[in-house]
Order: structure tokens, then sequence, then C-alpha cells
């Protein structure tokens, strides 16, 4: 079976929300041949961005199938890249934790699941998160950004949450090398609301939230 | 003098009235208009139901709630802390189930309207009751079996269990929130509660897929429904999308009103109804908070505009967020109040 075919059964099985059988495609196809990181860069990486697609498409793409891409991705990658011939390299690194005052860890779970994948290291502080925890974490783990996941107005919006997160980073000096990215529900229901709150961006969903990091992380180091 | 409660009957008639009913979901804003803490009003019913009067009163809109948050359930099953924020809606903390032992453990009270915290919406009823019953809907949510344990576990084990299993622990518990539901409603109705929101997100496709919705989601809807009757009943799910389960949802429950996401095609939805039932169009409210005068008006006029032909569409918002400023709120509500003049269009 080439690798084309594998990937439409993989997605099969994802948008299908099987995830026993997402796992097997994967499985069966390392033992027939395809490399441990074709598993991960070929098949895996491409269904979240297919995902994206879809959910920019407005097609039938729903939590569910994030939550299992995600989930699918941080098993599948946890096995393979102890097989990569090489090491793999670490492309960059995040802290991430929801605001304080929330206690919502589902988005920042699926954004986890998704970073591994894309060889970023994710450092998780948690849920309720003081703003001055998230900027020492990031600190003293030498990471270029920052996640903060919200599910309400009041934690998405609040003076302690993202803006004072803002206001540590200019203090510290340390805004032009650390980025801030905003996710969860109220930014899908007002797309200028990160601006708002000062991030230096946001995403629709968890699997986005995968790719906009990854971006950021090359602009960064750039 | 029309009421709120003459205003929601015809509109689910289909008959005439002076404008199409209004529900305004005020709820944080209860204790900024009593000039208190969140956490002392959510502590007292008389409270919450003083404060429930005086808004619809000052904004004329057609509703009152009985809901204090939505963590209130939690709390009638077993959750021992809640944070309470100065500015938002209380957040569960403590979450009842944190192994699939605790599942197995977990009790639902045989009478609801019995439990400590349960007293306070009973004193908050009561007073709706009194003042407001029979003539504006007093309002009560009610989180179906499917999604209530997000709120006992967390939505990211829900998750994994609803969706990866083990089944039989899923269904178990999903089993024991349908009989909380039921009881709950029971409880409800009991104290004087007309209109039901009937929370599940699960009942949405931005949730889950269809394939999945059919197999899992609709017999736990049907199961829900089938048990506490369709009187009152709105199908509601947490703001999220559900237009292309809508012809699915009507024909197997007979559920009356259908509340669409703010994100949802308004139009469409009530294309799919097709006058079988009421169709209530939410305002994005988030954005209430920064929208001009003129922004706030033509946003009103447009779902009015999909809304209103053929009659039987409420306007509602979603849970309104605590910093709308209410200068905002009102020039909503006197926008509605004039393009919803029934006749006029």
């Amino acid at each position: 079976m080439n690798v084309e075919d594998i990937i439409k059964q993989y997605n099969e099985a994802i948008f299908d929300t099987n995830r026993d059988r997402a796992l097997k495609v994967v499985r069966d196809a390392v033992e027939q041949g395809v490399t441990p990181e074709d598993a991960v860069f070929k098949i895996v990486l491409p269904a979240m961005d297919l995902m994206i697609t879809a959910v920019n498409e407005n097609f039938d793409a729903n939590l569910a199938q994030h939550f299992l891409t995600a989930r699918i991705a941080d098993i599948v990658t946890a096995e393979m890249i102890p097989k990569f011939k090489q090491m793999s390299e670490v492309v960059g690194r995040v802290v991430i934790g929801t605001a304080p005052g929330d206690f919502h860890a589902l988005g920042k779970r699926i954004v986890m699941g998704c970073l591994k994948a894309r060889m970023i290291d994710v450092i998780d502080l948690g849920v309720n998160v003081p703003a001055e925890r998230f900027v020492d974490e990031v600190i003293a783990h030498k990471a270029q950004l920052i996640g903060i996941s919200a599910l309400m107005v009041h934690t998405a919006t609040g003076e302690n949450g993202c803006r004072k997160v803002r206001r540590i980073l200019q203090e510290r000096g340390l805004q032009d090398r650390i980025k801030i990215i905003v996710g969860g529900a109220p930014y899908r229901f007002d797309h200028q609301l990160y601006k708002t709150v000062q991030a230096d961006a946001w995403a629709e969903d968890g699997i986005t939230a995968g790719k906009v990091i990854a971006d950021l992380v090359k602009e960064l180091q750039r | 003098m029309i009421t709120g409660m003459e205003r929601l009957v015809a509109a689910m008639n289909g008959t005439a009235s002076d404008r199409i009913p209004v529900f305004c979901n005020l709820l944080d804003q209860g204790a900024r208009e009593l000039g208190i803490s969140l956490e002392k009003y959510y502590a007292h019913g008389e409270y919450v139901a003083k404060a429930q009067l005086k808004m619809r009163k000052k904004f004329g809109h057609d509703n009152v709630w009985s809901l204090f948050y939505v963590g209130r359930e939690a709390e009638l099953l077993g959750c021992k802390k809640i944070v309470f924020a100065k500015d938002g809606p209380p957040n569960v903390e403590h979450f009842v189930i944190n192994t699939y032992d605790d599942i197995h453990r977990l009790q639902i009270p045989d009478d609801v309207s019995a439990h400590p915290v349960f007293q306070e919406s009973l004193k908050c009823l009561r007073i709706l009751r009194q003042e407001v019953g029979g003539k504006y809907p007093i309002c009560a949510y009610i989180t179906a079996s499917m999604t209530l344990p997000a709120m006992l576990m967390g939505m990211d084990k829900w998750m994994e269990l609803l969706l990866l299993g083990p089944a039989e622990v899923r269904d178990e518990l999903l089993a024991k929130c349908h009989d909380f539901l039921v009881k709950e409603v029971a409880a409800y109705r009991k104290a004087g509660a007309d209109v039901f929101f009937y929370a599940n997100f699960f009942g949405s496709t931005d949730a889950v897929p269809i394939k999945y919705f059919m197999e899992h989601s609709l017999p736990w809807i049907e199961k829900d429904i089938s048990a506490v009757g369709t009187k009152g009943i709105v199908y509601f799910c947490a703001q999220a999308r559900f237009n292309k389960v809508i012809d699915v949802v009507l024909g197997r429950t007979g559920i009356g009103a259908y509340y669409l996401s703010p994100l949802a095609d308004i139009a469409e939805g009530k294309r799919i109804i097709a006058g079988r039932a009421l169709t209530c169009g939410a305002i994005n409210d988030i954005k209430l908070i920064d929208w001009s005068t003129e922004e706030i008006r033509s946003e009103v006029k447009r779902l009015m505009d999909a809304g209103m032909p053929g009659g039987k569409f409420l306007f509602t918002t979603a849970i309104m967020p605590y910093n709308i400023p209410e200068e905002n709120i009102r020039t909503m509500l006197e926008a509605v109040y004039e393009f919803g003049r029934q006749g006029k269009r």
C-alpha cells in the first residue's frame, strides 16, 4: 500500500472518530515498511492539516474529531520518536495553561497533542495559572511562546489574564522575544478579541493552534 | 397590557401579538443591580429573585431566570468548591469524579429539592412564582444526560470516556445523569418553572460528527425527553450549531422550541423547522461589549429579517457577559422592541 492510501485510511478513521482503527492503520504501515519518521510527518501531520482545511471550509469537522486527532497524534508520536533513525530535533518550546480563574482543560490538551507531532516541546502549567507564573516558566524553560486558553469571557478578557502577562513581559523587556497566543470559545465569537487582550495571535480551535504556534516559533527563529 | 407569557404563547402558536417575545438572559448582572458581590448574591435565593424581577421591569424583556449559575448542578451532586469571580460566572473547581470508582460511587439524591443547595433555588422560585407566575415565563436550566458528566469530571476526561470508553463505565454514568435530569426537572416543575433550557453541547454537530450524533447523542436525547416530556423544553446546545440535526430531533422528540447558535444561519434553521416549532434566534452577545449603537441596531435588524418572516420567532441572547455596558443592553432591547413589532413589517 502506498503512503497516499495509508493517509486516506487514517483520515477516514479520524473523521469517523475511530481511535483503534486509526492507530491500527499507522502501526500496520510501520510493520509493512513505512518509516517511523514518515508515520509522523507524512501521515499524522497531513491529517492535522486536513482537519484545519476542513474547519476553514466549514466542512463537517467538530470537537470530537479534533480531540481524537490530537490524542492519536500524541500516541503515535510518543511511539514513533524512539524509533527514529536520528534523534528528532525539537524546533521550539511553548508553555501552556488556562487563564486565572479558568478550569477548562480540554482545548489546552488538544493543542498539546498537536504540538508534540510538530516537534515542539510543551510545558503544561495546568489550569488556573497566574500571569506571573506564565512569565516565570517561559523564562525558566527558555521557551519562545506562551499559550493561554480561556473558555469564559471574563477569564479571557480579565485584567489578571493575558493583559497582565503582556504587561509583565513589557516590564521585563521580553515582548520582542516571547509571543502570546490565546484560544477558547470567546475568541471564536469575537475574532478581534485577541487584539483587545493584547495577544499576538489566536486560533479558532486546538488543531489550528498547533499550526499557528509552529509558524510563530519559526518566525521567532528567523 | 400584554404579558411576556402571552407573547410567548402567541409566538409558539403562530398567532398575532404586539411584538415577538424577547428572552434576555441576564444572570450575573443581578449582583451589580443589588450592589453586592457575586458570591454574596448567589448565596441567597431571595437576592436572585429580587434582581431578576428588578431587571425584567427595568429592561422590559419577557422572561426571568431561576438559574443561579451552571455549576449548581455539580453542587447538587457533591461538588465542594466553586470559584467566584468579580466579573463573570462562577466556575466548578472541585470535580466530583476523578476515577472510575467515583462513577460507581456517585449517588443521585432521591429528592433533589431536599438538597440544601436546591433550597435556595426553591426560595427564588417561590418569589418569582408569587410575583410574575403565569405572566412572565420562569426559566430553568437543565443539563442533558450526555453533557452533565463534563461538569462532574471536566470536559477533557469526559470526552475521553465518551469517545474511547470503557463503554460500560460511560453508560453507567450516562444512566445516573439521566436519572438526575428526570428528578431535577420534576423538582423545578413542582416549584413553578415554565421553560427549560435543555442544555446539550453533544446535541450539536460542532461537538460530534453526524454519524456519532445519530448513534449516541440522539438515543440519549430521546430517552431524556421521553422521560421528562416536551412541555416547556427548549433545545439548547450551549451556543453551538445544530441546524444539520434539527429535522431529526424535531421528528424524533417533538421538542417545540430550538435555540439556534449565534453562529448559525437563522434563516436556514427556520426553513428546516418550517413552522413546526418555535425558532429562537440569538444575538452574538460577546460583541455587545464593544459594539456601537449603529452596530447593535444593524445586527438586531439582520436577525429579525432572517427570523421574523412567517412568525414563530423569539429573540434571545446567549448568557450575557457581565461587562456588557447597560447602555448597550438597552440599545439592543429597544431595537428588538422596534423591529420586532408585528404587523409593522
